[in-house]
């Protein structure tokens, strides 16, 4: 079979990864996190090619839904962030410090 | 019959009851006569029961009047007994106690307490009938627990002095040991018998135990060591002389007549027990013999009044001790009875005089009494005769008899002992006499206004009570070829050894011994005040101060439990404990510094833990999967 899908899924999981823990700016977060996602979406439909039936097809519309929900949340928290500290370092949001 | 006994009983829990409620309302002249007569009615009641006991042919019975403890394993009823040796103490004790009761009426008349006063020594009165009634061992030992809190609070009636409180204190506390060991004894009787019924036990104690089984010999010692607390012999005995803070009455009543006899009482009541342990009984013998002569010769040396008639209250214990020792049971409770009488009447006189001369007790500042209390004089030298033992006064026959038998039971080391503080009564008791009533006047002369002879109120119980020091002896004689006394206690097994003897009384070398031994006493201490009159009053240091065994019980116990609390105020709480608490909490604050380390509040490592983690997870799941 074409496994070139599973490869191209886990390469996207890992730009991912990396981006989520190197990144500073809270925008590119939030797009490596979405990107860890659509990589899982893709290992879906890739499966679902392989296998023949519309199971993995109906995860995906799940996943999507539940991406762009959490999306919104995020962001609308993203804003009020930025109202008080003037700016998306995920730095400087450490108050809840010990 | 049941009824009237526990109304004689109850009479004077609810004086003392209903003088504690209404005690600030309560005037102080209606306090005295309600105090008096509900201990007249008891000693009526106890009349009645002893009319009807004789008439109608001794049978001795116990009543349950409700259940203490219900469980099945561990089982105690409210049981009284009624028999001769529980008559005979019922009627000592209400008896002397009424006659102390009006005593106080005149010599507390100062007083302002009054009520707090009589409701102590009706609660008293009351606890030493329920323990002389007890018939299990339960009831005995409120009754005993219950007179050392009245002695406590009757000691230390003058609260505001010093000297009272420690008094009380320490009689309370010696005392607690004593009932340590009974409590001990209780426990074991439980667990040997399964009942405290005393009758019970006095029945089966001969089945699985021969004369001499360590079990019995371990219960009696506990039972005697408890014994010993309570009737002050060696070494417990020094809150006695101590007691002597309290009023005199209380010292009559209490520590003269009837609490100091419960312990003797103990014994005689759990005789069968005794009789199967020889080796306590010779120890019984041996501490009873020993106290008698220790407290004979303290006596002699003190100054104070009130404290020679406590020691020979110590003395005479002894004796008695030492006649239960050589199981002569019977002469102890003869002793006890003609004692009682004896030992109120000293004491009531000694306080017509402390009375009279506002509160001293120190013969040093008395002497030549005879003018100014010529009736007193009289009755207190009764006393000093029948203590003495001089023949035909009451104790003459008992101490003899005790002296007998002790003799006939083959203990002649003991009955010298017991003669030589015989002697040493006859002694100590006239000069006590000599220097408070004879020789030279000591009061200066303005004194002498004021120091008169007792009023009435005071004078008539004395009266009463020389009356029986001079005939109690009958109790012991025979009307026909059986003496009273010893007739009535023989249903409970309480005689005499050696019944052939009755019929040669007064004609055994040991009787001549006694007798001897008592005028010699008496008349040679009367020869020596005449000459040499100031001799007499400067006693031995060694004998004043006790042969100093306050001094040795200060050493032993007190002052090491002191330097053991100091030693625990300044160096283990401040040092041990407060170091190993601070440690602790440092400990803890080290961990809690090291795990706050974690809480950077930084997103990205928050993240970075949670991939770690996760790629933790997924490694186990596939490698669960394969």
């Amino acid at each position: 079979m074409d496994s070139w899908m599973v490869w191209m899924s886990m390469a996207l999981f890992a730009i991912g990864v990396i981006g989520v823990l190197s990144q500073r700016n809270a925008l590119i977060l939030f797009l490596s996190i979405e990107m860890m996602l659509n990589a899982a979406n893709l290992l879906f439909v890739a499966f679902a090619r392989e296998w023949g039936n519309q199971v993995g097809l109906v995860w995906v519309f799940f996943v999507l839904v539940v991406a762009a929900a959490e999306a919104a949340v995020g962001l609308a928290l993203l804003i009020h962030l930025f109202r008080f500290k003037k700016g998306i370092d995920v730095d400087q949001y450490n108050v809840l410090r010990g | 019959m049941p009824l009237l006994i526990a109304l004689a009983l109850f009479f004077p829990l609810a004086g003392f009851l209903g003088l504690m409620a209404f005690e600030k309302i309560v005037s102080r002249g209606w306090a005295g006569i309600v105090a008096c007569s509900t201990i007249f009615v008891s000693f009526i009641s106890f009349l009645i029961v002893l009319f009807i006991y004789l008439k109608g042919g001794m049978e001795a019975q116990s009543f349950t009047l409700f259940t203490l403890i219900p469980l099945e394993r561990i089982h105690a009823d409210f049981t009284l007994r009624l028999d001769s040796l529980s008559l005979l103490m019922a009627l000592i004790i209400s008896g002397i106690g009424f006659l102390i009761h009006l005593y106080s009426l005149g010599y507390m008349e100062r007083e302002e307490d009054l009520p707090r006063y009589f409701a102590c020594l009706n609660f008293f009165i009351f606890c030493m009938l329920l323990l002389v009634w007890a018939g299990h061992l339960l009831v005995l030992f409120i009754g005993w627990e219950g007179v050392g809190v009245a002695s406590y609070l009757l000691i230390g009636f003058w609260s505001a002095r010093p000297a009272a409180a420690q008094a009380a204190t320490k009689a309370f506390i010696m005392n607690r040991i004593g009932d340590l060991a009974f409590l001990l004894g209780l426990i074991l009787t439980y667990t040997v018998f399964g009942t405290g019924d005393i009758v019970e036990i006095s029945q089966r104690a001969g089945e699985p135990f021969m004369v001499g089984a360590p079990v019995m010999t371990i219960l009696t010692l506990l039972y005697f060591i408890g014994a010993t607390g309570k009737s002050a012999q060696l070494p417990l005995y020094s809150w006695l002389p101590d007691a002597m803070e309290g009023p005199t009455p209380v010292s009559a009543l209490i520590h003269a007549a009837t609490m100091v006899t419960a312990g003797v009482y103990l014994i005689v009541r759990l005789h069968a027990l005794f009789l199967l342990a020889p080796i306590t009984l010779q120890i019984m013998g041996v501490v009873g013999g020993g106290t008698a002569l220790f407290a004979a010769l303290c006596a002699l040396g003190q100054t104070d009044l009130k404290r020679v008639l406590a020691f020979s209250t110590v003395s005479q214990l002894g004796l008695m001790f030492l006649a239960c020792g050589a199981g002569a049971f019977y002469s102890a409770m003869f002793h006890l009875t003609t004692h009682a009488f004896v030992k109120a009447l000293l004491f009531l006189s000694a306080g017509n005089v402390v009375h009279m001369m506002h509160g001293t007790t120190e013969m040093e500042k008395m002497g030549g009494l005879s003018t100014l209390f010529r009736k007193t004089d009289r009755f207190f030298l009764v006393g000093v005769l029948a203590l003495s033992g001089i023949p035909p006064f009451a104790a003459f026959f008992s101490k003899d008899l005790i002296l007998e038998q002790e003799f006939l039971a083959g203990y002649e080391t003991l009955f010298y002992i017991g003669l030589a503080s015989s002697l040493l009564t006859g002694v100590y008791m006239t000069r006590a006499y000599c220097l408070t009533f004879r020789g030279a006047l000591r009061l200066e002369t303005d004194q002498l206004k004021t120091v008169k002879e007792a009023p009435l109120v005071m004078l008539i119980p004395v009266a009463l009570l020389a009356l029986l020091a001079i005939g109690g002896g009958a109790l012991g004689y025979s009307f026909d070829s059986q003496p009273l006394l010893e007739n009535f206690l023989r249903e409970i097994g309480v005689n005499p050894i050696e019944e052939e003897l009755r019929s040669g009384f007064l004609l055994t070398p040991e009787t001549w011994l006694a007798m001897g031994g008592a005028f010699l006493g008496v008349g040679v201490t009367a020869l020596v005040y005449t000459r040499y009159p100031d001799r007499l009053r400067a006693p031995f240091p060694l004998l004043k101060h006790q042969f100093y065994m306050n001094e040795l019980y200060d050493d032993a116990f007190v002052k090491p439990l002191k330097a053991i609390s100091r030693g625990i105020v300044h160096y283990l709480e401040p040092k041990v404990l407060k170091g190993l608490i601070k440690g602790i909490v440092q400990g803890v604050q080290r961990v809690a510094h090291q795990l706050q380390q974690w809480q950077t509040g930084q997103i990205r490592s928050y993240m970075a833990w949670m991939v770690i983690g996760s790629a933790f997870v997924l490694a186990y799941v596939f490698k669960e999967l394969r």
